[in-house]
């Protein structure tokens, strides 16, 4: 069988097995070229492992690849690029400590004399590229300090000055702005206005819509469906990803706020790096409600759930629990004194990845009387008892209580750290990311216990990079833009308006700080 | 698995020696004497040997627990040797200064001082970890030189010598003994020899208490399941609320606390002295194969022991008997560790790890590699 | 007083600084070592057998061949060899690096005494003639110069090598194509990878010539300054050269500055005639210095970003 003669790729039969998964199943798919192309799927539905086959960092077992109609043999990264063939990793492969000119050649140095790196053409090199596609860059910054924005345009000059024909780019949104997202859909059509074919990975379907020719869906290690974008909508993509029909709304009753349960004021910390992160954040959370706190990543929002879960520390101002200063407590305090946490990192943070299910329930509550003697020795039986308790009642797809998290599914490790946070009768739950990189049915069972958890009558505090998911699920929005809290809105507040107080535009509303 | 390490290095081992003009045979026999009293040549007895064996298994374990224990802290303890030194010192100028005391008062005085000697030890490495993120790796090394040089000091020319020029202290006092199992009476005679040839001692029992010690206090307490949680992962550790100072500093306390009584357990069940013998003991280093050989589990840490006991009583008797240094033993060893770190046998079992597409299989018992001074080994930043 | 007088006076000596340089050197090449290869990503505590290693073979082959040239060469080779071991475990099987580290040290100080054993019997392993060193040289005109002359212009032909290869190393680090190859795989390999480099062979390289550094260390131990092979001779200078790599921010130049330091503690310590206390106390010192400069230092070094963490094709 010969290939269409305008297929930039095209990809046939690719299997690929990984202990336990059947990542990608008898998959097919191709790419016209010049055209965007967009793959997509829930989360371990398979697009990684397809592009990274396509990119030379996985083998698959069975398959066979095609570039510009010829079969070839892709080894490793040499031989994509050598194709033609860039990728931007959804995770920058960036090296913080070098220079943006560095960062870019690597691989592909321009030398003078005897192997010395030629920083003068490597910047000319750049200078020239940033020019042709308008994507402008200093080569001679630090990597580490750029925007992400501008790492991510990095990453599109580093495939670019390869020769890259064909380009993928994994998830690109997922770190921007929705201005920024604006400005990377120019820069994709420009790129394609010049002889380039894309391929674009995201679960965002409104974005996916706006910029992609074509859509391949996957789900479960096989593709499901191939669309024209024209003829297509989001219910059809979304239920084609999951298999059955999605409710893209969360479905809750207005909210019936008590009395306030947790006051911050004037709150300042800083960062890893020590600089300051929050700049003086006041906000009161009542019983009974949803504060979802709305930004673009590195705004502070991680920060300040830290600061008050208790792992890392204010530099000034006050959190008061009730009555109770408990701006010094730590996270094991803050938890006894009824502050759950659910944290970002879910693998890193909130699980201990080799710890069964069992161990992993009592997680920081280890020393509390109920699961230990005098503090001291452990009182196994009560903990495999309520082990097995949260795993029915939070529906952890498991066949036992003695299976490494590191075995489970995103969204099921995931459900464990809700199930045992939750699972303590919080009066405040400190939600970060709850619903990151899981299904959509654990997205839709998390969701459905952070209203209940609200209904009876717990302070919910909700940070999302998902800014549908925080309208959905708030009750009152607060965002946030360079450590401070800019404005508090209400849950209809059209989008436009959020983007714009998320990037440091508009005009705030009420309890600005 | 350990199984096909321990076989591994025994074949690497043969072709060693092959290649150097020796015979495996007779070395490997020459172990197996020595080691379990089996196929002995040259009319040495079994039970000496397997009796002797034992003498050299019991600090294995303790000191084997002292590897384990902090490997699940996600620590590195090279230092159980200078550790173990440090409570020998420690009994043996108790057991000098007192000897006068009855062994009610003086037997745990030496023992718990070798204790806390071998804590104090561990304690330097434990504390410049926590505070600074100096990595134990380093600082334990350097303790054991440092002890080594200690005990020339006390001992040539120093304050615990016996007379001058002999490079040994002062005895410990009776009552600062460990009783053999056997009576030491010249007169009863056990499988043909004088019982007093035999010295397994009650130190025994010490050392294979120390090991269910070990695995109470690793599975059964919350303390316990702190040290698995700051080795596994520090930063679910401390977002937990565990304090992984705290825990770094006492599990290398309690690490110390059985490498000295390792240390005090030799002299007060042996040698009764220090001797130049400690200069060059390798009991320290033997015990991080025994930990990683154990799997870091209480049974598998006295198994890996007691291989590990046999092949030091026998590599003396494959010395004398086939003129074969006994330094093979630390080949043998360092091919064992070698194996059990790279799982040579599971990746000659899955196909050999070259190339892509490979899938990771990284073994889950060993916490994440970590650097010298990376993330693991850092500080963490803790509220105060 | 009189003691801290004598020493200082000591210190303004050119004998003090000729030695404590040559002392230094000692620790420099397997330290260098230890900065290309924690570079490169991969954590090397096996400098100490090494060096041991190169210092054993330098000895058997001066002694067989009774050329010291050819023995440096055969000790940097035995080095070498010893690395590869390091490398195909870590690198290849993704053993932990440290764990690997220790048993390369324990199979050197094994594989040493083993083969006295097998080569001379039970017996010493007997000495180097004293023309069958490695030669003291003397930069003619250079070593008139006052004070320095001495110091840095008679030295032991391993010396004028190792601050050689000292410049080359931050040259080849920080100003060449290779040195970012390097620096890349240990900072991020996935990055690397993806940008076509081959992070196994930028690995192996690295580690292998750590292993030549040490390698080269050991000779100078053995046929330049003892001139015979005893056991265990490096006495814990591959781990003291690690502590001065870690000291000098994995750097070169810092690596010196700390091989420095200990190579005049070291001097200070041969000429202890002035000073009167047990030599056995005295020998602790350069480790009590060692965990006194860890303690004092680490806290601000920041090691490469993937040092230690083996590298998993297609992982993140």
């Amino acid at each position: 069988m010969s290939a269409e003669p305008n297929l930039a790729v095209d990809m046939r039969g690719i299997s690929k097995q990984f202990p336990g998964v059947l990542a990608n199943d008898h998959v097919d798919f191709s790419v016209r070229a010049g055209e965007i192309h967009a793959l997509v799927g829930e989360n371990g539905a398979g697009k990684s492992t397809l592009m990274n086959t396509l990119y030379g960092l996985i083998h698959p077992d069975s398959g066979e690849i095609h570039i510009n109609g010829k079969q070839v043999h892709i080894t490793g990264p040499r031989d994509a690029i050598a194709l033609g063939i860039g990728m931007v990793h959804q995770h920058f492969m960036l090296i913080p400590v070098f220079s943006v000119g560095e960062n870019i050649m690597l691989g592909r140095e321009p030398v003078a004399g005897p192997g010395f790196y030629d920083r003068a053409r490597a910047r000319g090199a750049i200078n020239e590229l940033t020019k042709r596609y308008g994507l402008a860059l200093d080569p001679d910054a630090r990597m580490g300090d750029l925007p992400v924005g501008l790492q991510q345009r990095a990453e599109i000059v580093k495939v670019l000055y390869r020769g890259a024909d064909i380009l993928i780019l994994d998830e690109p949104t997922g770190v921007l702005t929705p201005q920024e997202s604006k400005e990377l859909f120019r820069v994709l059509r420009d790129l394609v206005k010049s002889g380039k074919t894309i391929i674009f990975i995201s679960h965002k379907l409104n974005e996916v819509l706006e910029i992609s020719d074509r859509i391949t869906v996957m789900r479960r290690g096989r593709v499901v469906g191939h669309l024209t974008t024209k003829k297509t909508n989001e219910e059809e993509i979304a239920t084609m990803m999951v298999g059955r029909a999605v409710l893209l709304r969360v479905e809750k009753k207005p909210a019936t706020p008590g009395a306030v349960v947790m006051r911050v004021e004037n709150v300042t910390a800083n960062s890893d790096q020590g600089v300051p992160a929050l700049k003086g954040v006041s906000f009161e959370l009542r019983r009974g409600e949803i504060l979802g706190i709305a930004g673009v990543e590195g705004n502070g929002q991680s920060e300040l759930m830290e600061v008050l879960a208790g792992t890392r520390r204010a530099t000034g101002g006050h959190v008061l629990l009730g009555e109770r200063d408990i701006t010094t407590y730590d996270a094991r305090t803050e938890r006894d004194a009824g502050v759950a946490f659910i944290p970002e990192d879910r693998r890193g943070a909130g699980l201990v990845l080799s710890f069964s299910i069992a161990e992993n329930t009592i997680l920081g509550r280890e020393r509390s009387p109920k699961f230990s003697w005098r503090e001291l020795v452990l009182k196994l039986v009560a903990i495999r008892e309520w082990a097995r308790r949260l795993v029915k009642e939070f529906d952890v797809r498991t066949p036992s209580i003695d299976v490494a998290a590191r075995n489970l599914s995103g969204g099921n490790q995931q459900k464990v750290i809700v199930a045992r946070e939750i699972g303590s009768d919080p009066k405040v739950l400190l939600a970060a990311q709850p619903t990151r990189g899981v299904d959509i049915g654990a997205i839709e069972f998390i969701h459905r216990r952070i209203v209940k958890e609200r209904d009876e009558g717990a302070a919910v505090l909700l940070v999302s990079a998902e800014l549908d998911e925080v309208r959905s699920l708030s009750d009152r929005i607060a965002v946030m833009y360079e450590g401070r809290i800019v404005s508090i809105e209400s849950p209809d507040t059209p989008e436009e308006r959020l983007g714009l107080l998320m990037t440091g535009g508009g005009q705030a509303r009420e309890g600005a700080a | 698995m350990p199984l096909g390490s321990v076989l591994f290095a025994f074949v690497v081992g043969a072709l060693i020696l092959v290649v150097t003009g020796a015979n495996p045979l007779d070395a490997y026999s020459g172990l197996l004497c020595g080691g379990l009293g089996l196929g002995c040549t040259q009319g040495e007895n079994p039970a000496l040997e397997l009796s002797n064996t034992i003498v050299f298994t019991i600090p294995l374990i303790t000191t084997g627990v002292a590897v384990a224990l902090p490997f699940r802290a996600g620590l590195f303890n090279i230092g159980a040797e200078g550790q173990m030194l440090a409570g020998a010192v420690a009994c043996t100028a108790i057991g000098i200064k007192f000897a006068d005391l009855p062994t009610i008062v003086l037997l745990p005085m030496v023992l718990l001082g070798g204790m806390a000697a071998g804590a104090l030890w561990a304690g330097i490495a434990g504390v410049l970890k926590a505070t600074v993120g100096a990595h134990e790796v380093v600082t334990t090394i350097m303790l054991n030189y440092v002890a080594q040089w200690l005990i020339r000091f006390l001992i040539v020319g120093g304050p615990l010598e016996l007379t001058s020029g002999t490079s040994k202290s002062h005895p410990i006092g009776a009552g600062a003994r460990l009783a053999t199992l056997l009576p030491s009476d010249n007169t009863l005679t056990v499988f043909g020899l004088p019982a007093s040839v035999y010295r397994v001692h009650v130190g025994l029992f010490i050392a294979l208490a120390a090991a269910a010690v070990f695995a109470f206090l690793l599975w059964r307490t919350s303390f316990g399941y702190e040290i698995r949680a700051v080795g596994q992962s520090q930063k679910a550790a401390r977002y937990a609320g565990v304090s992984v100072r705290r825990t770094i500093i006492l599990t290398m306390l309690i690490a110390g606390a059985f490498s000295g009584l390792a240390g005090a357990i030799q002299i007060s069940g042996i040698d009764h002295n220090l001797t130049d013998k400690y200069f060059s003991d390798t009991t320290g280093f033997d015990a991080i194969a025994v930990a990683l050989l154990g799997l870091g589990s209480a049974t598998g840490i006295v198994l890996a022991a007691l291989l590990f006991g046999a092949l030091h009583s026998g590599g003396a008797i494959m010395q004398s008997d086939a003129g074969i240094s006994s330094n093979l033993v630390l080949v043998l060893q360092a091919l064992i560790l070698f194996s059990i770190a790279a799982n040579f046998i599971g990746a000659i079992r899955r196909g050999l790890p070259f190339g892509r597409g490979v899938t990771p299989t990284l073994p889950t018992e060993l916490p994440p590699a970590a650097g010298l001074m990376s993330e693991a080994a850092a500080p963490p930043p803790e509220k105060t | 007083m009189s003691a801290l007088g004598d020493i200082l006076h000591l210190l303004l000596t050119a004998n003090l600084w000729q030695a404590a340089l040559a002392a230094a050197v000692l620790l420099l090449l397997p330290a260098l070592g230890g900065v290309i290869s924690e570079r490169s990503g991969v954590v090397n505590i096996a400098m100490e057998g090494m060096m041991l290693t190169g210092a054993f073979f330098s000895v058997v082959a001066d002694l067989a061949w009774h050329n010291p040239w050819l023995a440096t060469l055969v000790a940097i080779i035995a080095g070498g060899l010893m690395a590869t071991i390091h490398a195909v475990v870590s690198i290849q099987f993704r053993a932990d690096q440290i764990v690997s580290g220790i048993a390369i040290n324990i199979f050197a100080a094994g594989l040493t005494v083993f083969l006295i054993n097998r080569i001379y019997g039970l017996q010493d392993v007997g000495h180097v003639g004293p023309t069958e060193g490695l030669p003291y040289i003397d930069v003619h005109g250079l070593d008139q110069i006052p004070f320095f002359g001495q110091v840095l212009f008679n030295q032991n032909v391993v010396v004028y090598i190792a601050l050689i290869v000292l410049v080359a190393t931050h040259i080849i680090l920080f100003r060449t194509r290779l040195g970012l190859r390097i620096r890349a795989v240990g900072e991020h390999p996935q990055a690397a990878d993806t940008a076509g480099l081959n992070v196994f062979a930028v690995r192996y390289s690295a580690v292998i010539t750590s292993g030549l550094l040490s390698g080269l260390s050991g000779a100078f131990l053995a046929i330049g300054i003892s001139n015979t092979f005893v056991p265990n001779m490096t006495d814990g200078r591959g781990y003291i050269a690690l502590a001065a790599m870690i000291f000098g921010k994995w750097t070169p130049f810092g690596a010196f500055i700390a091989c420095l330091i200990f190579g005049v503690g070291q001097a200070v310590y041969d000429n202890n005639s002035i000073i009167h206390v047990s030599p056995y106390l005295l020998s602790m010192l350069p480790y009590i210095l060692t965990l006194v400069v860890l303690a004092g230092v680490v806290g601000r070094s920041t090691p490469p970003a993937a040092d230690g963490l083996p590298y998993v094709p297609g992982s993140e």
